[in-house]
């Protein structure tokens, strides 16, 4: 011990301990002041920040309403779209490579973009596509290599799975799965459902207040625009809990506070009042025939049993789901078209009715009792008015009312308008009341309104020249009237049920999608027409006689068990021809129009149906024999439903799911 | 021999003693949940810890029972030994996120920096103690030891480690408080250190850690890149208010808010568990142990362990306040460890070897008794 040292002498040091003592003390009592400022004093506010920082609100999808006919029949739902998307960096980390040294992008992604290529079973030529893709984008700078792009949208269910199986094994590859609209009948009633698309940048601006977000699908024509709100449904949320790298934790109930969720509301369901297998029989009854549409009307109701607008296009390709380049091309075929098959030839186009309209001129002359309906006129297969002869079809010979619209004469209806005073407006008048030449009101698609001109429209149109000679234009449907299918069909089902006018309607409910009635559309009726009884029932045997007397326009297109009454319509064109196109187009755009209208049976009628065939050519050879074809499906389903239902009554008295016919009085 | 041993529990500092074992265990507690977060081999660091524990309880006893005044002979010698493995980082040593601080034996590493400040406070020991006076210093009689602290912290500041550089400095700050400066010298120094710090700003010191020290500055500013850690471990101690949210329920420790929350920022992650009350008792704790260590020095029978007791409880006292301070924003973020909270050996065993000299000093302050032990 001795050898240690053994100085003591600590006075220098003496004085300064308790100097260092507090200068630790103070510097302790700092910091707890200093804790009291953030816990106590803040502590508030980094309780919140906190919060926020692990608090996430999610959104919670909503499935889109589904469409159905009126028997439950699916037209449109959304089914999920398997889209595969990979993050160009992370796709080649397999278990040999280090993204950061084979940033050149040669070697790499041998096991993982293998495997994956293996999976999804692509050829040679989209291999090297897709690896070219890559390529480019791992070489780039910016922050693109490092987020997920969509490599391949809409993977079938197989690949999906397989995917998922090995999911481990192929790091920054996942696959996300959206909703895309599904039409199972593709071209089938394409017009009338319409299609999606992602809502553009332009109306999200407007949208915005509504709920909709960027990558919406919104529905563009047709049901999926008109009744967008119904179908839509409300998003939900949920506050979730995540780290620091976002990645969600599960637990939280303790930390968060009510309300924690909101649940999505489903879009409404809607039933539509028309017949898919109805509107497959229009389509049917259309072969042959290039374009055109057709609407069946129920006469009792105004309901629409079916329409149907040729040329089609498939609303799947339009709604996503199978990809940009897809959707792009079927746009490109959609409206570079000549046929316009993006139009909905039942609403959206307005043509001139031709002869289907000459009943509306008898009833006007009947009304005002400027005609005897008995009074007979000679027809020598024309009329010289003024300086022009109007055409008749044929030499008719002795004409009265019956005949005129049975046998379809110019002649007599030219003289209604040159002899007998019934003027434009008069005709004009009468066509208002059945509708003619003003929107339906039915709400989907752009509906054109057609044109019943009056004298006074004519005389501003002709630079206030008015010649008499469009009177006799008007009286038999051609000149400056138009009208569309649809209005047609309704001016056609007020002939048939004695003058009661309907508002269209195409929504037969709204339900929940567990098929809950939320609300059910009564027909309505939009005006009562003031025509008398007698002079409907002149008109409507004449129309009777157009198809089943041999004479008749429409005779030979009849079918047997098929009793219908009707007007044939053959509706010149004027076609300006452009120059250096071809002679073939310039012969079918100058071919008139061909018109069927009518309705059945003639007791008590159900259905109205309205064809036209664009440029068809003779209404009682193209059309005609199209409308036939839709009433008799028409009688078939009915048959058939009442058989199968009487079936399915009298096994277990279990008679649930197929509505009753419209307007269904048992 | 009975009577040596009885003399010997009488004499033992058990205030210090019980305080580093409540210190220790509450680390490895509050090291459990800082780990809960992880998998693997990291949610077992807190194992680790009490074996480095254990290991440090056994160098401790070896340093207790040795007179600390054997040091004495060895100071130089440990010194020089320190400031050549530090040396040595710069040829052996693998960068660790932008630094080279370790040096590896194997499967074994360590971090020369942690060991040479309590070679530098023993070599101070060593040199004050040689140089009794009783009048006050100029600075040129302090130059000596200031060139003993530059050698080593210049050479931490290169590696950069700017934290353990800063507390070589200031444990010989407070070395120097304890001797007689004449008031002329302070000055003197003080206008230097106001002359060279912009120059130090600008040549010395890397961009970031001058970002760090902006950050500190201006917190907000930047909070994805320097801010980060500041801003979280803030966060994380607002957030535990009063009480605390509880035992493994600090969220921002739970959802990974708070990185390196094992190694320097467990405070955090403590004050989010158990509020300012926790850290009250904690801090007072630490208090304890420093303020102590300074009256073990008043009480040591020669400048030797005076100024060892002072050096000591110096390096706990700067390692406790900067790394509390740091993680509570009221001083920059550096790595400094939190003793005993803080995972890691070289860590642990500096801190235990500086309680075990400090109560090697406590127990041989009186000279009979010293003798005879």
């Amino acid at each position: 011990m001795s050898m240690l040292v053994r100085r003591s002498d600590t006075t220098e040091f003496r004085k300064r301990f308790r100097w260092i003592g507090l200068f630790m003390v103070l510097c302790f009592v700092g910091l707890i002041v200093r804790l009291f400022s953030l816990q106590i004093l803040d502590g508030e506010e980094y309780r919140a920040i906190a919060r926020e920082n692990i608090i996430r609100r999610i959104t919670l999808a909503t499935t889109r309403g589904q469409i159905l006919d009126r028997n439950g029949k699916v037209l449109a739902r959304s089914r999920p779209s398997h889209n595969l998307y990979v993050v160009p960096k992370r796709l080649e980390m397999g278990a040999t490579c280090v993204p950061e040294v084979e940033e050149a992008g040669k070697a790499p992604k041998r096991t993982c973009w293998t495997k994956l290529v293996g999976f999804l079973g692509i050829g040679e030529d989209e291999r090297a596509r897709l690896e070219q893709r890559l390529n480019d984008i791992r070489a780039s700078d910016g922050p693109r290599k490092d987020q997920q792009i969509l490599l391949k949208e809409d993977i079938s269910r197989d690949v999906m799975a397989n995917l998922k199986t090995h999911e481990a094994e192929m790091p920054g590859v996942a696959v996300v799965s959206v909703p895309v609209r599904f039409y199972p009948n593709e071209e089938i009633g394409a017009h009338l459902l319409g299609y999606m698309a992602e809502v553009d940048a332009e109306k999200l601006a407007a949208l915005q207040s509504s709920g909709y977000i960027e990558g919406d699908r919104i529905g563009i024509t047709g049901i999926e625009r008109a009744w967008e709100s119904y179908l839509r449904g409300t998003r939900g949320w949920e506050k979730v809990l995540v780290d620091a790298r976002g990645r969600r934790r599960s637990g939280g109930d303790e930390i968060i506070e009510e309300p924690r969720k909101v649940d999505p509301i489903p879009g409404r369901d809607l039933r539509l009042t028309i017949d898919i297998d109805l509107v497959k029989a229009m389509d049917a009854a259309f072969r042959g025939e290039l374009a055109g549409g057709v609407v069946a009307v129920d006469v009792r109701t105004g309901r629409i049993l079916g329409m149907y607008s040729k040329p089609g296009f498939d609303p799947n390709a339009l709604s996503g789901g199978s990809g940009k380049q897809v959707i792009r091309d079927a746009f490109r075929r959609l409206y570079l078209d000549p046929l316009k098959s993006a139009l909905d030839k039942t609403v959206s186009g307005a043509y001139p009715p031709g002869s289907t309209f000459k009943p509306i001129t008898a009833l006007a002359a009947l009304e005002k009792g400027m005609i005897d309906a008995r009074q007979f006129t000679q027809c020598r297969g024309g009329l010289a008015f003024g300086k022009r002869t109007f055409r008749c079809t044929h030499v008719h010979g002795a004409t009265d009312l019956h005949k005129a619209i049975a046998e379809s004469c110019n002649v007599y209806f030219y003289r209604l308008a040159a002899e007998f005073g019934v003027g434009m407006d008069v005709i004009a008048e009468m066509g208002q009341k059945f509708g003619l030449g003003s929107r339906t009101g039915l709400g989907v698609n752009a509906e054109a309104a057609g044109r019943m001109p009056t004298r006074a429209w004519m005389t501003l149109r002709n630079k206030g020249q008015f010649r008499l000679g469009f009177g006799l234009n008007a009286a038999i449907g051609q000149g400056a009237t138009t009208v569309t299918v649809l209005q047609l069909a309704l001016a056609y089902a007020a002939l048939a049920n004695g003058g009661t006018l309907f508002q269209p309607q195409i929504v037969g409910a709204v339900e929940t999608s567990a098929g809950t009635v939320v609300q059910e559309f009564s027909p309505r009726v939009r005006r009562q027409i003031d025509v008398r009884p007698e002079n409907f029932a002149l008109v409507q045997k004449a129309l009777f006689a157009g198809v089943n007397e041999t004479t008749g326009t429409a005779w030979r297109a009849r079918l047997a068990g098929v009793e219908m009454a009707g007007k044939t319509g053959t509706a010149q064109v004027s076609h300006h021809v452009v120059r250096g196109q071809e002679a073939e187009k310039v012969w079918y755009f100058s071919r008139e129009h061909a018109w069927f209208a009518g309705y059945s049976p003639m007791r008590a009628p159900e259905i109205a149906v309205v064809a036209l065939v664009e440029h068809g050519g003779a209404g009682g050879k193209h059309a005609a024999p199209i409308a036939f074809e839709v009433v008799k499906a028409y009688q078939d389903l009915k048959v058939a439903r009442q058989n199968g239902k009487r079936g399915a009554t009298a096994k277990d008295n279990k008679g649930q799911g197929a509505d009753p016919p419209a307007g269904g009085s048992p | 021999m009975t009577r040596n041993e009885s003399r010997i529990r009488d004499l033992f500092d058990w205030p210090l003693f019980i305080c580093v074992v409540l210190i220790s265990v509450l680390g490895v507690i509050n090291l459990y949940s800082a780990t809960s977060v992880y998998t693997g081999a990291r949610a077992e660091l807190y194992i680790s810890q009490i074996y480095w524990l254990f290991l440090g309880g056994i160098v401790g006893g070896v340093l207790i029972a040795v007179d600390y005044r054997h040091l004495e002979r060895a100071a130089y010698f440990l010194y020089t030994f320190g400031v050549f493995t530090l040396a040595l980082v710069f040829v052996l040593a693998r960068d660790v996120r932008g630094s080279a601080r370790w040096i590896e034996f194997g499967a074994f590493r360590f971090q020369p920096s942690e060991f040479t400040k309590l070679f530098l406070v023993i070599a101070l020991a060593k040199y004050l103690h040689d140089d009794p006076r009783n009048e006050g210093r100029s600075l040129k009689e302090l130059l000596i030891p200031a060139a003993l602290t530059l050698v080593p912290g210049l050479l931490i500041l290169k590696q950069p480690d700017l934290g353990t550089a800063s507390i070589h400095f200031i444990v010989f700050l407070i070395i120097a408080a304890l001797t007689k400066v004449r008031w002329k010298s302070v000055a003197v120094f003080v206008g230097t250190v106001a002359a060279v710090a912009p120059v130090v700003w600008t040549y010395i010191l890397l961009p970031y850690q001058r970002q760090r020290v902006t950050t500190f500055l201006n917190p907000e500013a930047d909070l994805l890149k320097g801010g980060w850690h500041a801003h979280h471990s803030r966060v994380a101690i607002g957030n535990g208010g009063l009480v605390g949210l509880g035992y493994l329920k600090g969220t921002q420790n739970q959802f990974n808010f708070l990185p390196d929350q094992y190694t320097d920022f467990p405070f955090p992650v403590f004050a989010e568990e158990w509020g300012l009350a926790g850290c009250i008792v904690l801090i007072s704790l630490y208090l304890f142990l420093c303020v102590w260590g300074i009256r073990v020095a008043s009480q040591a029978r020669d400048r030797f362990g005076c100024v060892l007791a002072v050096g000591c409880s110096s390096i706990l006292f700067c390692h406790a306040i900067i790394n509390m301070g740091m993680t509570s924003g009221v001083l920059p973020v550096v790595g400094v460890t939190l003793p005993l909270f803080s995972y890691g050996g070289s860590s642990v065993l500096t801190m235990l070897t500086c309680a075990a000299l400090i109560i090697n000093v406590s127990m041989r302050r009186f000279s009979s008794v010293a003798d005879r032990l």
